[in-house]
Formats: structure tokens, C-alpha cells, sequence
């Protein structure tokens, strides 16, 4: 499903972030990026969903190559990856509805079947009576399970996350890792860059250890 | 094995032309209704600015219809030696209107000459006791079309009357003819000086709010990139709410200027020692404002488009 090759990604000529990265994720593995801070975790996340192209090296995604991507086809790459981050995104001054369906209006789907569809998936994070609330009623937990929503809506392959309980108490990270669990259950792919010990320990799912922009054999605990 | 499949796809809403303009500027009033005071601002400032350039304009205007007004006595004057006989007059007039420039010529007999003096002197009319008709010369009166109300034109204009047979002297009141064209020059040079800075002015101004109300809203178009909107799918409902500023800026200054117009036109006679709409006080031509509401259409328009580019990258 995600594959990269040989991947250097330099931000100016000096500093190189990424350096002959090789990974190969198949379809509907979790994987967890790990690393201290700085390793080039966001950055390799970034690269999945295009918002970064490698210098050197290629990035294959679903069977297809992102390096070679005009800019035109790139949002209908983006329309099979799902991606949560530390801080949500969530737009403030909409409803938890209006936030989630965006991902369904870009693909053209019609009000009805819109509403019908975000209340479905709000139903499972257990936000439906949430529906009408704007972003900041709700608590970091809620927050990052809307973010979620939007993210899986549309029930993409792909499922990336940069410290998605970065914000958040013990008990809404465990809410948080068994929604992971649900989508990779269901097929998704899931890609999630933590420095959480404990998150990693909790779940027993492969590890890829980033270190200064180049992955180190870390301890992998597929079961 | 993925038991992921793209949900079924459900019927879309928004296809065809018509289908997507709906949904793009139902998506616009939206945004409009949801980002109330960033839109409020940056319609005050189309409003303001627009406002500013049409009370120049209507100045300008204005300072240039009494211009051309004064430039009506720009008039040239043809003497003749002799009182000419009614064939030779025709003659004589139809060889002046056929000089380039010309726009009427009046003839002007020795009596006509002579009433308009003993007009004159009113009062005075003993001095004129013992004196004939015959003391003034008969001439015609030519008066120019405005684009050879200027003095090179009326130099040309004069050496080719001189060559006109019968003619013996012509006057031009030369040192008028100066002073007003060095001073349209003068008015045209501030008025375009002065409307090239309000002009840069306002364009300054207005893409800079616009960019600042985008720029506010930045986190918008990235969650719009992140979940696959194409770049016209983002851009779209920006461009039409650009369109309905400017619309609704222009329209709310042209009112505005209606308004102080009218209001001025009652009311000036009050406090001013003329009466406007006596003086012929006009208002804007309906081609400037029509333009004016275009540049302002084309302000939103250019002004969000140019932000667009800078924050939609993908």
C-alpha cells in the first residue's frame, strides 16, 4: 500500500531530513513511526500525503507513484487518505456536522446523503448528540474524535496520524488507539507518528524507529 | 485482505454547470454568513474606496464641465475692409467652414457692429454723437469645435483664416486662449496625477485587507487541500464571495454618493453663496458608473483571486 524507496528529502541544501529512507507498508498494516523529536516523523507523514515531494527517490502510494504526480491529480490521492494531527484542524466556527461533511462535499455527495453518513460515523465515536456543537465546546478528546470522523468518513485506505494524543488524558488515548484499531479492523491502512511509549507498548503493532531522518531497527513487535 | 471499498458512490448533488454554480455560491453566502466581520470589513473598505475615487471623479467632471464651458469663448474673428455682398459672404462662408476646426460662423454687418458698441456704452451714448455706421468694419464671428479650443490649434486655425481672400484681420484674444490651455493642461496633469495615487491607493488597500481576511481564513483552505478538494473546488467559492464584495462595496458607495449628491443639490443653497443646481452642478455620467461598479466587481474579484494564489498551493 505505501511504499518508499531510496527516499532523501533535503528542505534547503543544507539540511537534509530524510535521509535514503526504505519502507514498504502493505495493505491494512498498523505501523507506528517512533522517534525523538526532529527525526523526521511529521516530515515522512507529509511526503504519504503529498504535501512534500522527496529530492531524491520515490514514493508509491496504492500502486501509485506521488513523485511523478502533477499537482492536478493530487487531490484525488488525498481523497483515499484520511490525515489527524496533533492540533485537529477543526474549523471553529462550524458544527461538528458542517466539519465532518467537507470531506463528502469535495466528492460531490448530496446533503441527505451527507447528513445521513456523518451522523452514521458520529454515532460510532459516540458524538451524536455533539452533532449541532461547535469545536470549541468540546473537549481535546471529542475534538480529536471529530478530527477522526472527518478523517474516516468516506472510509479511505489509508489512515495518517501525527501525534494524534499528543493533547490528550490516558483515558482518551485508549478511545482514541481503539478507533485506529476499528478503521485498520476494517481495512484501512494506519500510519501513526507518536513518541508514546506507552501507546506503542499498549497496542503490539510494527514500530519503525526514525533517527535523524534515517530508520534505526527498532524492536518489532508484530505479533 | 481489504474489506475497505470505497462507500457505494451515492447520487451527487451539484452536477452539470447550473448544479455546481448553486452549490459554489450557496457555499459563498455561507462562508459570507459564517465570517460576518472579516466580509463587513473588507466591504467598508470596497465601500470606502470606491467612494473616494467617484467624489474625485465627480469633481473632475464637474471642474471640467465649467472648463469647457469657458472654453466657448475661445471664438475667432474675422474682419473685412468692405461690406461684402450677400453671394460673396456665401462664398466666404462656406470657404471658413470648410477650414478644419471651424464649428459656426456668425456674420456681423457694419449696423450689427454698431448697435452691439452704442450697446456698450450705455449711458454714455452722447460720445457717439456724429459718428457713423461705417466706422466699424463688418466681420464674422467663428466659433471652434472644442478639440481646437487650445492654443496651438487656434495659431493653425488663424494663419489658415488669413489666407481665406477678403479677410484683413483677424483677432483671437491670444493671451486667453494661453492661459486657459496651460490651465486644462494643468487640470488634466493633477486630475490624472491625483487619480493614478488614489487609484494605486486604493488597490494597495483592498488587496491588502482582502489578503489579510484570506490569510485569516488560511486553515480553511488547508483542511479543503487535506481532504482532496481541487484547487477550483477551493478557489471558487472565494472568487464568487470576492465578487459579491466588490458588487455590494461598489453598489453601497454609488448609493452613498447618490445620496450626498442629492442631499448636497438641496441643501448647499443654505450655506454656499451659489445655488448648485442653478450652477449646473452634474452628477457622474452613466458610463462612469457603470465603471466604477465594474472596478469594483473586478477589485474582489482580482483582489481575491491574487490572494488565492498565494495560500492555495496544491
Amino acid at each position: 500500500m505505501i511504499q518508499l524507496h531510496n527516499v532523501f528529502l533535503s528542505y534547503q541544501k543544507e539540511v537534509t531530513a530524510l535521509h535514503g529512507i526504505n519502507l514498504h507498508v502493505p495493505r491494512g498494516e498498523f505501523v507506528f513511526l517512533t522517534g525523538p523529536s526532529g527525526a523526521g516523523k511529521s516530515t515522512l507523514l507529509r511526503l504519504l500525503y503529498a504535501a512534500l515531494s522527496p529530492t531524491r527517490g520515490q514514493v508509491v502510494i496504492d500502486g501509485q507513484n506521488v513523485t511523478r504526480m502533477t499537482r492536478s491529480q493530487i487531490p484525488y490521492l488525498r481523497r483515499s487518505i484520511g490525515v489527524v494531527f496533533q492540533d485537529f484542524k477543526l474549523l471553529p466556527n462550524r458544527t461538528v456536522l458542517e466539519n465532518v461533511a467537507i470531506t463528502l462535499e469535495v466528492l460531490g455527495w448530496s446533503k441527505q446523503d451527507i447528513n445521513k453518513k456523518v451522523f452514521h460515523i458520529l454515532k460510532q465515536m459516540g458524538l451524536e448528540h455533539k452533532i449541532n456543537a461547535t469545536p470549541l465546546r468540546l473537549s481535546g478528546g471529542e475534538q480529536q474524535r471529530v478530527a477522526l470522523a472527518r478523517a474516516l468518513v468516506n472510509d479511505p485506505k489509508i489512515l495518517l496520524a501525527d501525534e494524534p494524543t499528543g493533547n490528550l488524558d490516558e483515558e482518551n488515548k485508549d478511545l482514541i488507539l481503539n478507533i485506529f484499531r476499528d478503521a485498520n479492523i476494517r481495512g484501512t491502512t494506519v500510519v501513526v507518528a507518536t513518541h508514546d511509549r506507552r501507546l506503542i507498548e499498549h497496542s503490539h503493532k510494527r514500530v519503525v524507529t526514525l533517527e535523524k531522518g534515517k530508520i534505526v531497527e527498532g524492536p518489532d513487535v508484530t505479533q | 485482505m481489504s474489506r475497505n471499498k470505497q462507500a457505494k458512490r451515492p447520487k451527487l448533488a451539484n452536477e452539470g454547470f447550473t448544479g455546481r454554480l448553486r452549490f459554489f455560491v450557496g457555499r459563498a453566502l455561507l462562508n459570507i454568513r459564517q465570517n460576518a466581520f472579516v466580509n463587513i470589513v473588507t466591504i467598508g473598505t470596497i465601500t470606502l474606496a470606491i467612494l473616494i475615487i467617484s467624489l474625485f471623479m465627480l469633481v473632475f467632471v464637474n471642474l471640467e464641465g465649467v472648463a469647457n464651458d469657458w472654453s466657448k469663448r475661445v471664438q475667432v474673428t474675422a474682419y473685412f475692409e468692405q461690406e461684402l455682398a450677400p453671394e460673396e459672404l456665401a462664398t466666404l462662408k462656406s470657404r471658413v467652414l470648410a477650414i478644419p476646426g471651424t464649428d459656426r460662423v456668425t456674420y456681423v454687418s457694419k449696423e450689427e457692429a454698431f448697435k452691439r458698441f452704442r450697446e456698450r456704452l450705455k449711458g454714455q451714448e452722447l460720445l457717439l454723437e456724429g459718428i457713423t455706421t461705417d466706422v466699424l468694419p463688418s466681420s464674422v464671428e467663428i466659433s471652434l469645435k472644442s478639440a481646437s479650443r487650445n492654443s496651438d490649434a487656434v495659431a493653425v486655425y488663424v494663419d489658415r483664416l488669413k489666407k481665406v481672400p477678403g479677410v484683413t484681420e483677424v483677432q483671437h484674444g491670444e493671451e486667453w486662449v494661453r492661459r486657459y490651455t496651460t490651465f486644462m493642461n494643468f487640470l488634466r496633469l493633477a486630475g490624472l496625477l491625483l487619480g493614478s495615487f488614489l487609484v494605486l491607493a486604493v488597490i494597495f488597500i483592498v488587496s491588502n485587507t482582502i489578503k489579510l481576511t484570506i490569510y485569516s481564513r488560511k486553515e480553511e483552505l488547508e483542511i479543503l487541500s487535506l481532504v482532496g478538494a481541487t484547487r477550483f473546488f477551493i478557489k471558487a467559492p472565494f472568487l464568487i464571495e470576492g465578487i459579491l464584495q466588490g458588487a455590494s462595496g461598489a453598489g453601497l458607495a454609488l448609493i452613498i454618493l447618490t445620496g450626498c449628491y442629492y442631499a448636497f443639490l438641496h441643501n448647499a443653497g443654505n450655506f454656499l453663496s451659489f445655488n448648485p443646481a442653478a450652477a449646473g452642478l452634474a452628477f457622474l455620467p452613466p458610463v462612469y458608473s457603470v465603471g466604477l461598479f465594474v472596478s469594483g466587481v473586478l477589485l474582489g474579484f482580482i483582489g481575491s483571486a491574487t490572494s488565492l494564489k498565494r495560500f492555495v498551493s496544491v
